[in-house]
């Protein structure tokens, strides 16, 4: 129970900071969106910031989850919890399909957009929201990686890093049904994932 | 054989010229200058100064007679440095701008 606790505690602290830096990106993303009308900039802030939205909600739902669990018994809790569980899924899917209609690449450059399509296989009807989560976050990091191919800047390595890392988390999650290790491993990927391209932010910035 | 040239964005042509302006430094650049270093037609560039002229990015200065003189203002100046770094941010992800 106490290493229950003390779990819950980092994961809380890592996500807290984990949507503080969306946020910050979303906000850079708006400045530059309102300078250069460029709306692709505003997609990647809106994704940013409903990325912020879903991570703060599961920092919230998650301390009233436990201080509910711990007021009136385990049945009005776990209602709570799965909404908490089914928002939160719900909403970073969203941001990644924001992220992927963001960075896909223009029709004049990019006519074939192989990556985008995969979203089109059917068949992918999947009851766990994380498989869909991946599979969105798996178009969003090929595009990042033609992106990097295609100009070799070192920040695009940071956006490629970050992602990839994103998509990590998500494939740990997977495998950390009543399995701690990769529960944390997920939650320190997903950590990595939004401080390389915090690092981006910072260096494009100077 | 005709090359294709990229598609620039108006933001695009309007940066290509405030740079084409602050590379002449102090001095300032006249319109020639400016449409040669920008590569754009006579029309463009006299829409696209006056709109730098009305955003006060850039400061038209007569020099008597015909002759017209740019420089970039404080706020042109700081715009550049700012666009350099959305440049960055946004190539990190490939949306160009």
């Amino acid at each position: 129970m106490q290493t229950e606790i003390m779990l819950i505690r980092i994961d809380l602290i890592l996500e807290t900071i984990g949507a503080i830096i969306a946020f910050a990106i979303s906000h850079y993303a708006n400045t530059a969106y309102k300078l250069t009308r460029e709306k692709r900039l505003s997609d990647l802030s809106t994704g940013f910031l409903v990325l912020s939205v879903s991570m703060f909600g599961r920092v919230i739902g998650t301390i009233y989850f436990f201080v509910l669990a711990d007021a009136s018994g385990s049945g009005e809790a776990l209602s709570l919890r799965n909404i908490v569980i089914i928002a939160y899924e719900a909403l970073r899917i969203m941001a990644y399909a924001l992220f992927a209609l963001s960075t896909r690449r223009g029709v004049r450059e990019y006519e074939n957009n192989a990556p985008l399509m995969l979203l089109a296989l059917p068949g992918l009807i999947d009851p766990n929201l994380e498989m869909i989560a991946i599979i969105v976050l798996l178009v969003v990091v090929l595009q990042a990686l033609i992106n990097y191919a295609s100009n070799r800047s070192r920040f695009a390595l940071y956006v490629v890093i970050g992602f990839l890392f994103l998509l990590l988390s998500h494939i740990f999650l997977i495998f950390s049904f009543n399995e701690y290790r990769g529960y944390i491993l997920s939650q320190l990927s997903q950590f990595l994932g939004l401080i390389a391209l915090l690092v981006m932010l910072i260096k494009a910035g100077r | 054989m005709n090359r294709k040239r990229p598609y620039r964005s108006k933001m695009r042509i309007l940066v290509d010229m405030m740079r084409a302006i602050q590379g002449e430094g102090e001095e300032g650049a006249g319109p020639t200058k400016v449409l040669y270093a920008a590569n754009l037609s006579h029309d463009r560039l006299t829409q696209y100064l006056e709109e730098l002229v009305e955003k006060e990015l850039v400061i038209e200065k007569d020099q008597g007679g015909e002759a017209r003189i740019y420089s970039l203002t404080e706020k042109g100046r700081d715009f550049l440095v700012e666009f350099v770094r959305i440049e960055r941010f946004s190539e990190a992800f490939g949306i160009e701008i």
